[in-house]
């Protein structure tokens, strides 16, 4: 248990970096990065935790998407902000960015050396995760303004 | 309320003028159809219908049965959520009738595009990379090989940028030179898997925000543009795999697809 949660702290610890870092890259307001911060640690880590409790990769994300989108519903309202500006950054750790670069790899590999089984299943598993991850991702951010708010603006 | 002829076309400069800032900044296309719509409403015309598209935005105003029409180009002009967040503010302040037309106008005119410190951003996505890499089970010389490939090619990112090159030849190129450095780990075998670096050090390469807008514009029904995004982002992650597969070639190091 206490393993545990160590491995949350350092999880959660490692993931507030990237999450700035690329909040940084989209010009998030200073005074903004500290949301990011809060939500990249607590996305990534509380992910890691569904996972470890063996729940598929796409559904975790999607879980804690969904957590993030309501997070962001309350900071955007209280600081009269856009929603993006803290969700988008705050999930940035969790985009497969990996997974999307393997399939595109692959896909080129399959150009110059000829087709096979092996670089067929690299770009199709790879691809098809990033798709549903992604796809989660983004509906996970979306469904507060979808289920609740249904067109009115938010802020 | 009736508007002069004169009124209503400069309330729709205005109108325009916000939702141009707003997809120049890489809003989503839900945000920006909102947010032009109510700046428009505050300032008096009875209606505003615009229609988003990749690379403009036309709308039209109505006051009294007269539609004025105006069309403008967007040009990406790279993604700055502080931008979104102060033509967001002016719409609320305009919504509760502290601004009229001239304030707004004024005020958006002002806008002056805010930028991180480079060498603050070119450190931070180093560590970034480098935690991509911890994330991926590396050790500590992974560690450093990916902070050090990260920051480089994050100069030559903005370094290209900054002069106005093509984003697919500035993605390929930083890819080429992440790779290049991460794959030197490899030959040299800095620690106990070098390959997780090379992995990492080009995450800084994502377009996660084109593919998060592409999806949710496609959720909230501006399918076009999402379509749009979506391929933009394919492209720039198809040359910066090309950018990777020129490196792996050129040095000898496959650490992607074996």
């Amino acid at each position: 248990m206490i393993e545990l949660i160590y491995l949350l702290l350092v999880d959660a610890w490692f993931a507030w970096i990237p999450a700035v870092g690329f909040a940084m890259v989209f010009n998030v307001p200073r005074h903004m990065l500290i949301y990011c911060a809060i939500g990249g640690a607590l996305t990534h880590s509380s992910r890691f935790l569904l996972m470890h409790y063996g729940i598929p990769i796409e559904w975790a994300t999607f879980i804690v998407s969904t957590n993030m989108g309501f997070l962001g519903l309350y900071w955007s309202r209280k600081h009269l902000i856009p929603r993006p500006v803290f969700t988008v950054a705050s999930v940035i750790p969790m985009i497969p960015g990996s997974y999307a670069f393997t399939a595109m790899i692959a896909l080129v590999e399959i150009n110059t050396t000829g087709y096979s089984l092996a670089l067929m299943q690299l770009v199709m598993e790879n691809g098809l995760r990033t798709l549903f991850i992604l796809t989660a991702l983004s509906f996970g951010l979306a469904i507060p303004s979808i289920l609740i708010y249904r067109g009115r603006p938010i802020v | 309320m009736s508007l002069s002829k004169e009124a209503q076309t400069e309330l729709t400069r205005v109108a325009v003028f916000a939702g141009q800032i707003l997809h120049q900044h890489g809003a989503e296309s839900r945000l920006i159809e909102q947010t032009t719509q109510r700046i428009g409403l505050a300032l008096g015309a009875d209606n505003i219908e615009l229609s988003v598209s990749p690379d403009a935005i036309v709308i039209t105003s109505l006051s009294d049965g007269h539609c004025v029409t105006t069309t403008r180009r967007c040009f990406d002009r790279g993604i700055n959520m502080q931008m979104v967040c102060e033509v967001q503010r002016i719409c609320v302040m305009a919504e509760k009738q502290l601004l009229d037309v001239r304030d707004v106008k004024k005020r958006l005119k002002r806008l002056i595009p805010f930028k991180h410190n480079r060498w603050l951003v070119v450190l931070m996505i180093g560590f970034s990379c480098a935690s991509f890499s911890h994330f991926f089970g590396g050790d500590r010389a992974a560690y450093w090989v990916t902070f050090v490939a990260a920051a480089i090619a994050m100069i030559l990112r903005q370094e290209l940028a900054h002069r106005h090159h093509n984003p697919f030849v500035n993605f390929a190129a930083a890819a080429f030179v992440a790779t290049t450095i991460t794959s030197l780990g490899v030959v040299f075998e800095a620690g106990e898997n070098p390959q997780i670096a090379m992995a990492a050090s080009v995450l800084l390469l994502v377009p996660g925000f084109p593919l998060i807008n592409s999806v949710s514009d496609m959720l909230k029904g501006h399918i076009n543009m999402g379509i749009a995004r979506w391929v933009f982002a394919t492209l720039l992650a198809i040359s910066v795999s090309i950018g990777i597969v020129a490196s792996m070639t050129l040095v000898g190091v496959s650490g992607w697809t074996s």
